[in-house]
């Protein structure tokens, strides 16, 4: 399968992670961003996966990871 | 409200006794027209939220919800509601439909502790939450029918999740083993984000593994034993047993075995996943829509990965609804917040009458106590502030008296409108508080406020207002009955 663009951050970057099946035929496949972590199931209503269509201020510029908070930050930890 | 005559009551409290896991209860609940089954074909998004949604705008009386026809995951099941309303608490308390949320409080509090506790031990073999295991090229999503829980969501969450650890320094200690409802978010087929705080139990653990470079294993216990999954989410003290807890709040034994990797699980989960913790590595975790009512933001959280999966057969899969309230979080964690900090504040100050901790997660608390002495109240608030979740969470505290029932607004607003004066009222700026407070300048950091709303002692001015005591007792109830009765035109 060719890989999705991410909704969210806009890298080409991603893994198909699980198709779901019925009766032989796929459904929908889950992906996932292997920048930012992101992930969506394809069948999903365009408001959600759809980068055009997201509201703004849930799209991602990982660029600068340093800007992001660290979960119980370890002492030897490099941003 | 059910009719609750003494033998309907005694038998609510043996079938609840008789709960010993999420299927017990179900069936419990499906008796009481309390879990319903949803058979038309949905779609994961946004079908199974728009439905849990709908169901848990009805706090009192929503049912859980079992689905069992959806899109691309054929045969497989998941569960909402569960601890939805507050007649499923009640049922789940061996109480009635209709019981008022004051008398689960006490009922609740009056079980406190874990004095009598009992647990039993089930072998690996005997136990249903092992019938089937992966140990191999294991995919979470071909276990778990997932769906995003709120639309912008970063990704897939297993947000009723108890997951159950040993003290990475102390690993043969039963009650330093802890077992908490933290959000997970599947990061690949076989990866999860767990998010928490440094004052959490699990936070304390993974600091600790970190610092000291050693291994820290947890299992992940879906679909479980209904009383279990309300003291994961209660905070006692670190070297205190949620089994214990629960076991000594059910009046019954809670059967425990081993997981693959070594930690205490109850038996009869539907799904447990055993892990472990990535030493050192952070991932980008969240958006996720949060009990607040908004989303948390994106931080880097610790990652586990995943070394094996057991499961029952034909096993349900457990979710929640969590969002802007109220939802199932609330009716879940509002009256064990409550209790802990009910029964920790009376060890030192036993004229504390009642608290209600039941806004979101307790940033706004209100807390009854009889006055010893002028301004005595406000120094059982700043205990109140002390306990495990009072450092993080008791943003907002209301001091009534003892004649203030606080899980009645409208008595609460009486004791604001007339017993509070300027200098009732303490700002404590610049304090630790729970990150994903929304209204946070840095998250991490916030106020706290008491408002001390209860009546004026000597030698403080008490003024020359008189209270009124109007008329109480049967001879008013009778009354009330009889007027009830003549509005529905049954006498005359
Ligand atoms: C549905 C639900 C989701 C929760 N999610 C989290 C979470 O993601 N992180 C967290 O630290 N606590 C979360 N909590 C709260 C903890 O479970 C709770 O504060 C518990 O007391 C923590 O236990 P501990 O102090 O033993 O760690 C959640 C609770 C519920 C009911
Ligand atoms: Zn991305």
């Amino acid at each position: 399968m060719t890989p999705a663009q991410c909704p969210r951050c806009g890298s080409d970057g991603s893994t198909a992670d699980f198709r779901g099946v019925d009766d032989g035929e796929t459904v929908w496949t889950i992906w996932r961003c292997n920048d930012c972590c992101f992930s969506w199931r394809d069948s999903e209503p365009a408001s959600a996966i759809d980068r055009k269509l997201r509201a703004g201020e849930f799209a991602l510029d990982i660029s600068d990871p340093g800007r992001f908070p660290v979960v119980l930050q370890p002492s030897n930890f490099q941003k | 409200m059910e009719r609750a005559d003494g033998n309907l009551r005694s038998n609510l409290a043996e079938r609840a006794r008789g709960v010993g896991s999420l299927r017990d209860f179900l069936e419990l609940l499906e008796e009481h027209g309390q879990a319903v089954r949803w058979s038309d074909r949905v779609m994961p998004e946004p079908d199974l939220r728009n439905i849990a949604v709908a169901a848990s705008r009805d706090v009192n009386n929503a049912p859980a919800i079992i689905f069992d026809n959806i899109a691309g995951y054929p045969g497989k099941r998941t569960v909402v509601g569960v601890h939805g309303s507050w007649d499923n608490i009640a049922l789940l308390l061996g109480q009635p439909k209709g019981t008022t949320i004051r008398e689960m409080f006490f009922d609740i509090a009056g079980r406190w502790g874990d004095a009598s506790a009992q647990i039993s031990r089930v072998s690996e073999g005997q136990a249903p939450v092992h019938e089937c295991r992966h140990e191999e090229n294991i995919n979470l999503y071909d276990i778990l029918p997932v769906y995003r829980i709120n639309e912008y969501d970063g990704g897939f969450y297993l947000a009723k999740a108890s997951v159950a650890s040993r003290d990475p320094l102390e690993p043969d200690d039963f009650g330093k083993q802890n077992v908490g409802i933290y959000r997970l978010q599947i990061q690949g087929p076989d990866r999860f984000s767990l998010m928490t705080i440094p004052a959490h139990d699990m936070g304390r653990q993974i600091l600790a593994a970190e610092r000291e470079g050693v291994p820290l294993k947890v299992a992940v216990m879906l679909g479980n034993h209904p009383g279990v999954a309300l003291f994961a989410a209660t905070p006692i003290g670190y070297d205190e047993s949620e089994y214990a807890y629960a076991s000594a709040m059910m009046g019954a034994p809670i059967r425990l075995t081993s997981s693959g990797n070594g930690i205490d699980i109850l038996a009869d989960s539907e799904i447990v996943i055993e892990a472990e913790l990535v030493l050192g590595e952070r991932v980008f975790e969240g958006p996720f829509g949060e009990f607040p009512g908004s989303y948390s933001g994106v931080r880097r959280a610790p990652v586990f990965k995943v070394t094996a999966v057991s499961h029952r057969q034909n096993p349900i899969f457990e979710n929640i609804y969590i969002g802007r309230g109220w939802t199932e979080h609330d009716t879940l964690i509002g009256l064990h917040t409550s209790a802990p900090i009910y029964a920790q504040l009376r060890q030192t100050f036993p004229e504390v009458t009642a608290v209600n901790a039941l806004y979101q997660h307790g940033l706004t608390g209100i807390i009854a106590v009889k006055n010893r002495m002028a301004g005595f109240a406000k120094s059982v608030a700043l205990r109140a502030l002390g306990t495990p979740h009072g450092l993080m969470y008791l943003k907002n505290l209301i001091m009534v008296d003892a004649d203030i029932d606080p899980f009645d607004l409208n008595q609460v607003m009486w004791a604001l409108s007339t017993r509070t004066r300027a200098d009732d009222i303490i700002v404590l700026p610049n304090m630790a508080m729970v990150p994903i407070d929304p209204a946070a300048v840095t998250p991490g950091k916030g106020h706290h406020l008491i408002i001390d709303a209860t009546s004026y002692l000597p030698p403080d001015p008490v003024g020359e207002a008189h209270l009124v005591s109007p008329p109480t007792g049967p001879e008013i109830e009778e009354l009330g009955k009889r007027i009830r009765q003549m509005q529905r035109g049954d006498v005359r």
